[in-house]
């Protein structure tokens, strides 16, 4: 059995939705679960910690049945993006807050915060209201007081989506080493993929609150479900028909495409590639190179995306995207209209079925 | 963050009309409340408050609005509480039937009140137990609770309501049961709304007048507190005594509102 099952949970709340939702995680797992907005992510956490009763399905922790247990006795902690640090306590007081349920000694107390603290480096916050806090440092705060219970099970709710890119970077570290640290299971609602590339080893996609699939991030993005999951990942998607075989390469003809992959299909089999738009290399000329694939086409689009660019080419009927650094950008010279050259290696297009 | 105050616009004449009105009628109220410190002289107000009635309707004033008031607020607590975060069958129709005393003058909720309290329905009983209601003092406490307890849930529960009740989801997840996260989080939380709606309690009880009259009679020395003091003296044409305390309301009233207005940052 695993550390924490979810099995069949259904709860409609009005706005969000459980459909028969089920995972799995074992002891130390690092979840992230990611999906579209209004998916019933966060609706999820709030049904396995017990702040929502599901009307069908059994979440079960370590072995024992909690879905009718409250909030108090399941040993589960959530971080909100909104912190929710209690403003009438100082940060010491809201971080001692969670262990004084569980210990009475005062400086034991005391020594667990001031160790949780030089964790996630605030000890210097300590003294601190919360309203005096930046955004970073309150969810320092906050995370310091969630893990300082040692909670079974730790639900993060987007907790860094309202920083700006340096300070999430900082807190991924900080979170990584304290996750270690502290040895919890997380489950972590996000939208941002670099969250489960630097900190998840497990990822879960959700879709109007059933999940779509589940994975080794590696897996899932390399490898996701046709339709949804890959066109929610950002990955480029192409059908077509396998035309032949040419050693250990399968030739596809995909929407006036002709691409090789390193996977195995018959001939004649209808497939759909997927090509992860970071692995498409762009040139001006048609290059010498060990990649099979080089497409020509023309740039319908260019568009920045936080520190890379995306670039949309219309290839055949096809319309695929390539991502890639402001100096490649600047270097291409891209501008719409202008020809240019996908080259992709036959191992990244990927047979999905 | 703080709403934009059009400090770029200022000549406009919409700016204009507006501020315009804000000072003309602010200014008739002034002038107004102002009318009652001036009618009379010092040394009259001086011994109109040092008469034995003033003495006697000042301090059952003062004790009626502070029983009222504790009570007010021991039953307003929880109602708000249950009508903020918990949803049940009638809730609706309770919200309903506790804003109805907003909307209805005071002297209907007495005559309610005397209908209740007197030997129709539960008077015989209570005073079978020796609780006397009807044309008591007792009977200015209970009048004074009614007639502010709906005010004091509607200000209570948008407190709550203003609270999210993820810090509660939180707490609870550290170990506390309900009525702890209720004691540790929600209560030093609405902190402030508490003690606005104490202050509005307390005024709206010291400033009953309706209710208290028909539930518990205005007679001298008896069951006499100051709005009853104002009435009474109005009537027998003793103008020093029915100003003074009109002045003396007023002032508590101010007082009330300066709090009000200070510990609730002016959220007008």
């Amino acid at each position: 059995m695993s550390f924490l099952e979810v099995r069949g949970l259904c709860l409609d709340t009005g706005d969000f939705q459980l459909s028969d939702m089920g995972l799995k995680a074992e002891k130390g797992d690092y979840l992230a679960l990611i999906g579209p907005s209004g998916s019933g992510k966060s609706l999820l956490l709030e049904t396995v910690i017990g702040f929502y009763g599901p009307e069908k399905g059994r979440i079960i922790l370590e072995g024992k049945d909690i879905t009718d247990l409250p909030p108090d006795m399941r040993q589960i902690s959530i971080v909100y993006q909104d912190h929710m640090l209690f403003p009438h306590m100082n940060v010491f007081e809201n971080i001692a807050y969670a262990l004084r349920k569980k210990i009475r000694d005062k400086k034991q107390i005391e020594t667990e915060v001031k160790q949780i603290a030089g964790v996630l480096g605030i000890n210097e916050l300590l003294h601190r209201k919360p309203e005096t806090l930046s955004g970073g440092e309150k969810q320092r705060a906050a995370l310091a007081r969630s893990l300082v219970a040692r909670p079974k099970l730790l639900l993060l709710d987007e907790p860094f989506s309202a920083l700006d890119a340096r300070t999430r970077e900082k807190l991924r570290k900080m979170l990584k080493k304290a996750i270690a640290d502290y040895s919890t299971t997380v489950l972590h609602v996000t939208h941002d993929f670099e969250d489960l590339w630097t900190l998840a080893n497990r990822v879960v996609v959700i879709r109007k609150g059933e999940v779509m699939q589940a994975g080794d991030p590696e897996s899932v993005f390399r490898r996701p479900s046709p339709d949804f999951v890959a066109e929610f990942l950002g990955t480029n998607v192409l059908k077509g028909k396998v035309k032949t075989l040419e050693g250990k390469l399968t030739v596809i003809e995909a929407e006036g495409l002709e691409i090789y992959s390193a996977d195995p299909a018959e001939p004649g089999e209808e497939v759909t590639v997927s090509i992860r738009p970071e692995e498409v290399i762009l040139a001006r000329g048609a290059m010498e190179s060990s990649a099979r694939n080089t497409l020509r086409g023309r740039v319908s689009g260019v568009f920045k995306k936080e520190h890379l660019f995306v670039v949309e080419l219309k290839m055949g009927s096809a319309e695929i995207k390539a991502i890639i650094t402001p100096t490649s950008c600047e270097m291409l010279d891209l501008e719409p209209g202008r020809e240019i050259y996908a080259v992709f290696k036959a191992s990244n297009a990927r047979i999905i079925r | 963050m703080q709403p934009l105050k059009y400090a770029s616009i200022n000549h406009s004449w919409f700016r204009n009309l507006t501020v315009g009105v804000t000072f003309f009628f602010t200014f008739l109220l002034f002038i107004a409340v102002g009318a009652l410190l001036f009618v009379l002289k010092p040394s009259e107000i001086l011994s109109a408050l040092l008469s034995e009635e003033m003495f006697y309707s000042m301090k059952l004033s003062m004790l009626t609005s502070s029983a009222s008031t504790l009570s007010v607020m021991c039953f307003s607590i929880p109602t708000a509480y249950a009508l903020s975060r918990f949803s049940f069958k009638g809730k609706s129709l309770i919200k309903a039937i506790l804003g109805l005393p907003m909307a209805f003058p005071e002297l209907v909720m007495g005559l309610a009140l005397l209908l209740l309290f007197g030997h129709g329905f539960l008077g015989p009983y209570l005073e079978a137990a020796g609780i006397k209601v009807t044309f008591s003092k007792l009977g200015i406490v209970v009048a004074q609770f009614f007639v502010a307890f709906p005010y004091a849930v509607r200000v209570i529960y948008s407190t709550f309501e203003d609270i999210n009740p993820r810090y509660e989801q939180v707490s609870r997840s550290f170990g506390y049961g309900e009525f702890e996260t209720f004691r540790h989080v929600t209560l030093p939380m609405a902190r402030s709304g508490l003690f606005a709606s104490s202050v509005i309690t307390f005024a709206r009880c010291i400033g009953a007048f309706g209710a208290v009259l028909v539930l518990a009679g205005g007679s001298y020395m008896n069951t006499e507190v100051l709005p009853v003091t104002l009435y009474l003296n109005i009537s027998y044409g003793n103008l020093e005594m029915a100003v003074t305390s009109g002045i003396l309301l007023m002032g508590i009233a101010f007082l009330a509102i300066l709090s009000f207005e200070r510990f609730e940052g002016g959220r007008l």
